[in-house]
């Protein structure tokens, strides 16, 4: 009985140190870190290097991370490389971060050093940047800035948006929307006596609205709900245990105040370099209707819209297939 | 020749005087992944054998390091020095509680770079940073040498941890440990 236990102990241990996914090949490796202003930020870099294509994954939150979706993005190292960078204090990133710093103009001057960091280390590749929801902010506060367009060969804009004042109107549509379609009297009473308009948008009640999108469905999706996700995350991310979950508090000042004088719609007309505007068209998070407003702005860029039908915030969970498959089509 | 006596004499007596009661080895870790190694010693200030059911109490005290590995992110150093109260049953049940104001250095586990004043990228080698580890721990294993099974005990000990400064606040963390421990005196 006893050896029969060992055996067992032993076979169960095999199992799950060989249960991770083996990586494409030929492939990149590559564990680099950006060190400015208190914060060390990986880069994970991981995929085909001969292609000299980089995708550079600007995640969401703020404060989410980035390997936590390798699990989901592991199809486009394939064809190309993909640099998982943690934005300060976000996933695995540490360091003494003073709260000052989490701001947009800061977050824009990390993602520059990134991109250079990423051409220091492979001369002559292309970068694309692949960004989603609170991403988006982070790339066109980078992007409409100077010159800095010229760093990319383009981007890919995934359920994000463009303008505070647009975005919470739409949220405020779609909510109704659905509350008349569901019958929620309390939720359409609410929205109706809360019209958000441009002149509001800096001083209205945003999370009660917020709060009804989500109560009306606006994104059920969860990542904890996939167990092979849990395991894959458990013993295959670099983060530390709850490293993630420990500064949601340093963000106020980002939604209380920055986020909400945050307007780019304007400056998109300077936007020349190629864009891929990826919708899930039942989100309520960032509504399509913010992706569509996003297209009329782009009057200078190449843009292709990729819409993911059965999705709502996060399309490459719920279309892994499709959206890879769209993503490497926009940077062939 | 004389000198070399007298010598190894105090040298004896020093070695006798100061032996730590036990050493314990163990895995050190987050996760099967994210693994470790530690190493204590430890010494008893205090202890007192009740008569009514031989149960042994202690309190404890030591130094430890561990030294650990979370790939592609970090490997750390982390000097505990330990004060724990134990309780060892008759038979030699072992259940511990304790407190470290432990220390760590970790090291990034990847080339670094920093914008130097013309925004020009430069490496930072050996990049890392220190940070303050206050621990509790809770301790159960066996003392097999209370019954003459072996002069070992086995353990298994959970440190909940908070590290200081972590990005711009402070971080929660949690290890686990397991492994033996030599006692190099009788009790």
């Amino acid at each position: 009985m006893k050896t029969l236990f060992k055996f067992i102990s032993f076979a169960s241990l095999i199992m799950m140190l060989a249960c991770g996914d083996r990586d494409p090949q030929p492939v990149e490796n590559n564990t680099l870190f950006l060190r400015n202003k208190g914060a060390d930020m990986p880069i994970w870099v991981k995929g085909n290097r001969p292609s000299n294509k980089i995708i550079l994954y600007v995640h969401g939150g703020p404060g989410d991370c980035a390997m936590c979706y390798r699990y989901y993005l592991k199809g486009l190292e394939a064809e190309a490389m993909v640099a998982y960078w943690d934005q300060r204090v976000a996933g695995a990133s540490s360091g003494k971060v003073a709260e000052g710093t989490l701001r947009y103009a800061q977050f824009s001057e990390d993602m520059g050093y990134v991109l250079k960091l990423l051409k220091k280390q492979y001369p002559g590749a292309e970068i694309h940047l692949l960004a989603h929801s609170f991403g988006v902010e982070l790339s066109w506060q980078y992007l409409t800035a100077g010159n800095n367009q010229q760093e990319v060969a383009g981007v890919i804009v995934v359920n994000g948006m463009f303008s505070f004042a647009n975005w919470l109107a739409a949220v405020r549509e779609w909510a109704l929307r659905e509350a008349k379609r569901k019958g929620n009297t309390e939720a359409e009473t609410y929205l109706l006596a809360h019209p958000v308009t441009p002149h509001n948008a800096a001083t209205i009640e945003w999370e009660p609205i917020y709060r009804w999108m989500y109560k009306l469905g606006g994104n059920p999706v969860s990542l904890y709900d996939n167990g092979k996700y849990l395991i894959d995350y458990a013993f295959n991310s670099p983060n530390t245990a709850l490293a993630q979950f420990t500064h949601g508090r340093a963000y106020s000042y980002y939604g209380n105040v920055e986020s909400r004088r945050f307007e780019k719609g304007p400056l998109l007309k300077d936007i020349r370099i190629p864009v891929g505007l990826f919708w899930g068209v039942k989100d309520g998070v960032v509504p399509v209707e913010v992706g569509e407003a996003t297209k009329k702005f782009l009057t200078n860029a190449s843009v292709g819209e990729v819409y993911f039908s059965e999705s709502w915030h996060e399309p490459f969970i719920t279309e892994t297939d499709k959206f890879n498959r769209a993503v490497l089509d926009f940077v062939r | 020749m004389r000198y070399l006596f007298i010598f190894s004499i105090l040298l004896r007596l020093t070695v006798t005087n100061t032996l730590a009661q036990s050493l314990r080895v163990g895995y050190y870790g987050e996760t099967v992944t994210h693994y470790g190694l530690k190493i204590a010693a430890e010494w008893s200030l205090k202890n007192r054998v009740r008569e009514r059911n031989q149960a042994r109490k202690e309190l404890l005290a030591g130094p430890a390091l561990a030294v650990y590995r979370h790939p592609q992110n970090h490997i750390g150093l982390v000097f505990f020095p330990e004060l724990a109260y134990r309780r060892t049953s008759r038979r030699g049940g072992i259940f511990e509680l304790g407190l470290a104001p432990a220390s760590s250095y970790y090291f990034l586990e990847g080339t670094t770079y920093t914008p130097d004043e013309s925004g020009d990228l430069r490496r930072v080698r050996w990049a890392g940073q220190n940070a303050f580890l206050p621990t509790v721990f809770v301790r159960v294993g066996k003392d097999l040498s209370m019954q003459r099974q072996a002069r070992l005990a086995w353990f298994s000990r959970l440190n909940v941890m908070q590290q200081r400064p972590y990005n711009t606040s402070a971080l929660m963390r949690f290890s686990l440990e397991t492994g033996v421990a030599f006692p190099l005196k009788k009790p």
